[in-house]
């Protein structure tokens, strides 16, 4: 289980991926990073909106009101040019973060 | 079915935001939360159960209001402050600036040859006093841009006699500094006619300002909640 300080710190990068993927609306996000993360992160209406309202006064998400095909409107979030450009350096920085752990990690004991 | 839209609006009664997007905000948590729920009866649940897992989804409601809050307002109050109170302001000096200058332009033009002492000092009282006149106009125009973009009173207040801001600094900011470093100034700057720069360049054109403005803004106040009450 991933410990709460690094789930913060890769709340952004979560949802910058999967909406990289396409439009998603919040509960489908949520429901896409929990299976993806195989259950390691998983995000609650409490933690979800307050970070995607963040999103969205940055420029990175966009949201906008659609019909769903059961007929309920959603509220469906775009990743915006900036939100990709955010993406790839972001990215970078915790697949650096994640390599140089595991070779901490493996790095035999003295 | 439950009615999570009139749970949401209950929990987050108190947010402070404009109320469309107050009602997106509840509109959006209520689907998701109807999603949730959906989705746990699917998966078998009782719906007593999936009401009370659904509802975990938020543990504190105060601090998620305070959450949100943040999130949507923090750079919204930004652009806010630009519409109530920056733009009349700027609006207002500049027009009391080009004001000012067309009237010397308009005077100097017309201007008679001095024949006397007192011929002299017309131009200057002259321009003075049409910008003084002009200033109740630009008044009641940095009153009105405020109070339309929904300025708080001291948002109003200082739009309308933002022109004279600038006087105010030299007199209190710049001629105190300036007097510190030039031993000189000291001896050139006479009290009496310090005070009466300040009368004629701060409390006057100020008076002006508050003249046209204040009673805009008090007929704009009126108009809004008159037409607040006919709405109800």
């Amino acid at each position: 289980m991933i410990g709460a300080g690094i789930k913060r710190g890769t709340a952004e990068l979560a949802v910058l991926s999967v909406l990289g993927d396409g439009a998603l609306h919040g509960y489908e996000m949520a429901r896409r990073i929990e299976q993806q993360t195989r259950g390691a992160l998983r995000f609650t209406l409490a933690s979800l909106y307050p970070l995607l309202y963040r999103m969205e006064k940055r420029g990175w998400v966009r949201g906008a009101w659609e019909m769903s095909p059961t007929g309920r409107r959603r509220r469906c979030y775009n990743l915006t040019p900036q939100g990709k450009k955010e993406l790839a350096p972001i990215r970078k920085e915790w697949a650096e973060l994640f390599r140089a752990l595991r070779h901490l990690a493996e790095a035999p004991h003295a | 079915m439950r009615d999570w839209q009139e749970l949401v609006r209950r929990e987050l009664s108190e947010l402070d935001l404009e109320s469309h997007e107050r009602a997106d905000v509840i509109e959006e948590l209520a689907a998701h939360l109807d999603d949730v729920y959906d989705n746990l009866r699917k998966e078998g649940l009782s719906e007593e159960e999936s009401f009370q897992r659904s509802l975990s989804e938020v543990k504190d409601w105060r601090n998620l209001r305070r959450k949100i809050q943040i999130a949507r307002r923090k750079e919204t109050v930004a652009p806010q402050r630009v519409t109530q109170f920056w733009l009349p302001s700027f609006v207002t000096l500049s027009l009391s600036m080009i004001v000012l200058s067309l009237i010397g332009i308009f005077v100097h033009a017309h201007r008679i040859e001095p024949r006397s002492g007192w011929s002299m000092m017309v131009p200057p009282a002259t321009i003075y006093m049409r910008w003084l006149l002009s200033l109740i106009l630009i008044g009641a125009t940095g009153a009105f841009l405020s109070q339309r973009a929904g300025g708080s009173q001291r948002a109003v207040f200082f739009s309308i006699v933002f022109p004279v801001m600038p006087y105010l600094a030299f007199f209190f900011v710049e001629l105190p500094v300036m007097l510190l470093f030039n031993d000189q100034l000291a001896h050139i700057i006479m009290l009496p006619a310090l005070f009466a720069g300040l009368v004629a360049w701060v409390l006057i054109p100020g008076a002006a300002l508050l003249a046209g403005g204040l009673p805009a803004k008090l007929f704009l106040s009126r108009r809004s909640s008159t037409r607040g009450a006919l709405a109800q």
